[in-house]
């Protein structure tokens, strides 16, 4: 149609549920990338590119990988939070961590997996005041980081409070998110 | 040992299409002798290539190779190909039994050698089934001469209907209509309903020759019976109206042997379908022809029933009310007139008294009206239970338990939308009560239970709200099992258990991937656990808890509200993006041009039928992007005392919403109350619109 404000709309007119398999390909990754999540040991962390820095969660708190969802941008909230996505019926927000983590000037505009790379995915994180996507660059895998061994974080100033401590594994260094500062 | 997560994921969603799949089958089956219904054939078609899509791509190959048979299968019967034949419903029947058989291996059950015997017989059998049809030597198609270039674009499904509509003699036109695409869904849907009490509507093409940036053409493919003028005088000036074809479609006569007729049937069977011209059974045209098979706009999988049927009780409660709204009216109507002929001689007190009342009467009348028409969405909870019994009793008979099958309160009515969902969560339930709960004959006895078992499924309304239980004589829950499995699960800390009470004990089987399945054979793998049953609830604003005595069973209770906070809404565009404003509070729309607006002490105001209301641009108060517009839809709201026009950049139309909360730590964003889904599963925000009249009130947000 000649005109782009309509594409939604004729799109949604036209949408067969039949044809649409985005709730499966969100899982399918799942097996290539992540194959081992299901274990819960304490030492396992979901490392995750932003940038140039790479990044890992304690598995515990991971509650899925997703693949970019369209996102609904949100009036009115901080410019970190890039909006708000549909999980299987359930409305979760999706954070911009590089934002957040002051790794980026300027807040990106993501309405959806055409607006990203295609390696981007959503990390949905359990979190108590309510379950919450990140966006990352890439998710590299699951690393064991051996307890002891974690480095508390440097001191760098009031923006990077998210980062709770360091750990290396394999010659690679991994800055480990503090979950709920980085959603704060 | 749970199997990774993306497998038991899988599992999930195959369980979930292969249920669909089943209840479908079953009502297949109960049907047999009859013409299978197109929606419901298409629904089992939809749902086999679900599963053969789903599963190859999670690299299922048995199962997918399996599917993908069953659907050509599947796909021959309802392009008419083949006929539903006994051993055809049979073959379908057991290959829903053997693709549940293999999900089960699929999900860590050790894989036999009997299933994939069956699988590869079964395959045998479709692929037989699949190619019994050719295609009819003569083309009723052609011979009403349908242009080629207009039959490329038909579906195999369409040409199908259409050639169903020839043979019955019902002529095809073509309906074509031009709509602005500004609410162009909402007119096609107002076409279509006015063709579907007329004929069959089976396909809707976007026109070859589009109309200009702003609408869109449509080519709807209609069949019909009726005369050309009849049509045309229905869709008025909605829609222009020509036949489809070059040659007229001769009408046939009900024992005219048919010479196009599938060529494949055994001969001596009897025919038994409709479709089949020669069958004394034949149904006469008016009544078979189907009630608007839209291919382009079928409806998902959920959602197939879109009607309701009502009592015609309520109907006449909503009549009533409507009669007394009319007899208001009469009444404002003379008090205008009193007013009229006052002319400019001040109006006597006791005429603003009565004007108060009237207009109070109103609110009253409609308010009923609404609750009216709420009602009428109510359907009885009998309509899943029954369902359900169908399954239980199968169930049952493979568990080799004896059990007693107890139903009762399917009077109780809640909201269709609620009543649609509720199925599988329940169905989950039951299975649990016959899996966990009711233990065998023997081990009952040993207990000095009575041998047989009892499950029952009760459901009473509380006030505003709904119980439904799900409850069972059987083992009852155990607690130290559960922490046991919990720990070693990792779902929980050693420390953290001993603290728990016993509610919160039990209610660790919510956590996803719990399970004190030790053996992976039992009815087991069904991937679908109670966490999922919990979070489809709290979709539905439910909650479940759970009371368990050990050696005395389990009853498992969900509450829920009656009606789910559906609200109708009207769609609007903003910038590029899509917002969702509550209907009830929309008082009326207009239009109006940049130069009709005027600025009181800076602030924009229009003007609408003689009440100057503030003027505020919904892109400026989110701050969004202005667009240069010739005219701006003004939404006007009204709350309480308060009136305020909003301006959006586009209307797109009415919708049925639920509003769900944004989650986490979005709850409170001012003017927003929340999200809803629209078609295209993007999440779609839901204005506030208290909080905006509220908000713009306020004399600091000089915004307009
Ligand atoms: N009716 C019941 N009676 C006893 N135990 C039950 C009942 N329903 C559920 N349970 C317990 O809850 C657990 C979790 O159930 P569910 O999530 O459905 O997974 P699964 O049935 O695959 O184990 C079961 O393993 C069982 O221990």
């Amino acid at each position: 149609m000649a005109n782009p404000r309509f594409e939604a709309q004729l799109a949604r007119f036209f949408y067969r549920p039949d044809e649409d398999v985005g709730a499966w390909l969100e899982l399918a990754p799942e097996i290539a990338e992540a194959g081992e999540v299901a274990e819960e040991l304490p030492e396992e962390f979901l490392a995750f590119e932003l940038g140039a820095e790479v990044y890992a969660v304690p598995i515990g708190a991971v509650r899925e990988i997703l693949k970019v969802p369209a996102i609904t941008g949100v009036p009115r909230v901080a410019e970190h939070v890039l909006g708000v996505m549909n999980v299987r019926g359930e409305m979760l927000p999706v954070y911009d961590l590089k934002q957040r983590l002051r790794l980026v000037d300027a807040p990106q505009r993501v309405t959806g997996p055409t607006d990203l790379p295609r390696e981007s995915r959503v990390v949905l994180l359990k979190d108590p005041e309510g379950d919450a996507g990140i966006l990352v660059d890439r998710v590299q895998g699951v690393v064991r980081l051996p307890l002891s061994k974690l480095e508390p974080a440097p001191n760098l100033g009031a923006d990077r409070r998210a980062v709770a401590g360091l750990g290396r594994a394999g010659g690679n260094l991994y800055i480990l998110l503090d979950v709920e500062a980085a959603l704060a | 040992m749970a199997p990774p997560r993306a497998l038991s994921e899988f599992v999930a969603e195959a369980n979930e299409v292969l249920e669909t799949l089943a209840h479908d089958v079953a009502v297949l089956d109960a049907q047999r002798g009859r013409e299978p219904e197109p929606d419901l054939l298409n629904a089992i078609f939809r749902a086999a290539h679900s599963l053969k899509g789903l599963s190859g791509m999670f690299g299922q190959e048995r199962i997918s190779t399996l599917a993908h048979h069953l659907e050509d299968v599947l796909d021959a019967l309802r392009l008419g190909k083949v006929l539903a034949s006994d051993a055809l419903l049979d073959a379908i029947l057991d290959g829903v039994d053997v693709l549940t058989l293999m999900l089960r291996e699929a999900s860590g059950e050790a894989p036999s050698d009997e299933t994939a015997r069956r699988a590869t017989a079964l395959t045998e059998t479709f692929v037989r089934l699949a190619s019994g049809g050719q295609q009819t030597a003569v083309d009723v198609l052609d011979e009403v001469g349908l242009d080629p270039a207009i039959r490329s674009v038909f579906t195999e499904y369409e040409e199908h209907r259409l050639r169903e509509n020839v043979k019955k003699g019902i002529a095809l036109w073509k309906v074509r209509a031009v709509f602005s695409l500004d609410d162009f869904d909402q007119r096609l849907a107002g076409l279509n309903a006015t063709l579907k009490p007329l004929g069959e509507v089976i396909s809707t093409l976007p026109s070859s020759q589009p109309g200009d940036e702003t609408s869109i053409a449509f080519d709807l493919i209609f069949g019909s019976p009726r005369p050309q003028h009849e049509i045309e005088t229905a869709v008025q000036t909605m829609a222009s109206v020509q036949p489809l074809t070059n040659k007229p479609v001769r009408p046939r006569l009900v024992s005219e042997p048919e010479p196009d007729a599938p060529r494949t049937r055994p001969a001596p069977r009897p025919p038994v379908f409709a479709s089949d011209v020669s069958s004394p059974e034949l149904t006469p045209l008016s009544s078979s022809s189907p009630s608007g098979v839209m291919q382009g706009a079928e409806p998902s999988l959920r959602s197939l029933a879109q009607t309701v049927r009502v009592d015609i009780a309520r109907l006449d409660g909503l009549m009533n009310v409507i009669g007394e709204l009319l007899t208001v009216r009469a009444n404002i109507h003379r008090l205008a007139d009193v007013a009229r002929q006052a002319g400019a001689t001040p109006l006597p007190k006791l005429w603003g008294q009565e004007l108060q009342k009237e207009a109070r009467a109103l609110e009253r009348k409609l308010d009923e009206l609404q609750a009216g028409v709420l009602d009428v969405r109510m359907v009885p909870l009998g309509q899943v239970f029954d369902k359900l019994a169908r399954l239980m009793r199968r169930l049952v008979r493979q568990s080799g338990k004896d059990v007693h099958f107890e139903v009762s309160g399917g009077d109780v009515e809640l909201d269709k939308l609620i009543v649609e969902e509720l199925s599988d969560p329940l169905m989950h339930l039951l299975r649990n009560a016959l899996d966990h709960g009711v233990e065998t004959p023997d081990r009952r006895i040993a207990q000095g239970k009575d041998a047989r078992g009892l499950i029952r499924l009760k459901a009473q309304q509380l006030g505003n709200q709904v119980q439904i239980e799900v409850g069972d004589d059987g083992a009852g829950m155990d607690e130290g099992r559960i922490k046991q499995v919990a720990i070693e699960r990792g779902l929980v800390t050693r420390e953290l258990t001993d603290e728990l009470e016993r509610r919160d004990l039990l209610n660790l089987v919510f956590l996803p991937g719990f399970s004190t399945r030790k053996d992976v054979s039992e009815l087991s793998g069904r991937g679908v656990g109670l966490d999922v049953v919990k979070t489809n609830l709290a979709r539905l604003s439910g909650l479940i808890d759970i009371d368990s005595r050990r050696g005395e069973g389990t009853t498992f209770v969900l509450t829920l509200p009656l009606t789910l906070a559906i609200i109708r809404a009207l769609i609007v565009g903003v910038a590029d993006r899509t917002f969702a404003v509550p209907l009830n509070s929309v008082t009326e729309i207009v239009a109006v041009k940049p130069a009709e607006l005027r600025t009181i002490e800076r602030r924009e105001v229009l003007e609408v039928r003689g009440q100057t209301l503030p003027f505020v641009r919904l892109s400026r108060i989110f701050g969004l992007q202005e667009l240069p517009v010739e005219r701006h839809f003004v939404v006007v709201i009204g709350l309480a005392q308060e009136r305020l026009g909003l301006a959006v950049d586009a209307l797109l139309g009415q919708e049925d919403i639920v509003t769900k909360p944004l989650g986490g730590r979005l709850k409170g964003v001012p003017g927003i109350a929340g999200a809803t889904e629209l078609g295209d599963r993007r999440a779609v925000l839901v204005l506030d619109v208290a909080a905006l009249v509220e908000e713009l009130k306020r004399p600091q947000a000089a915004v307009g």
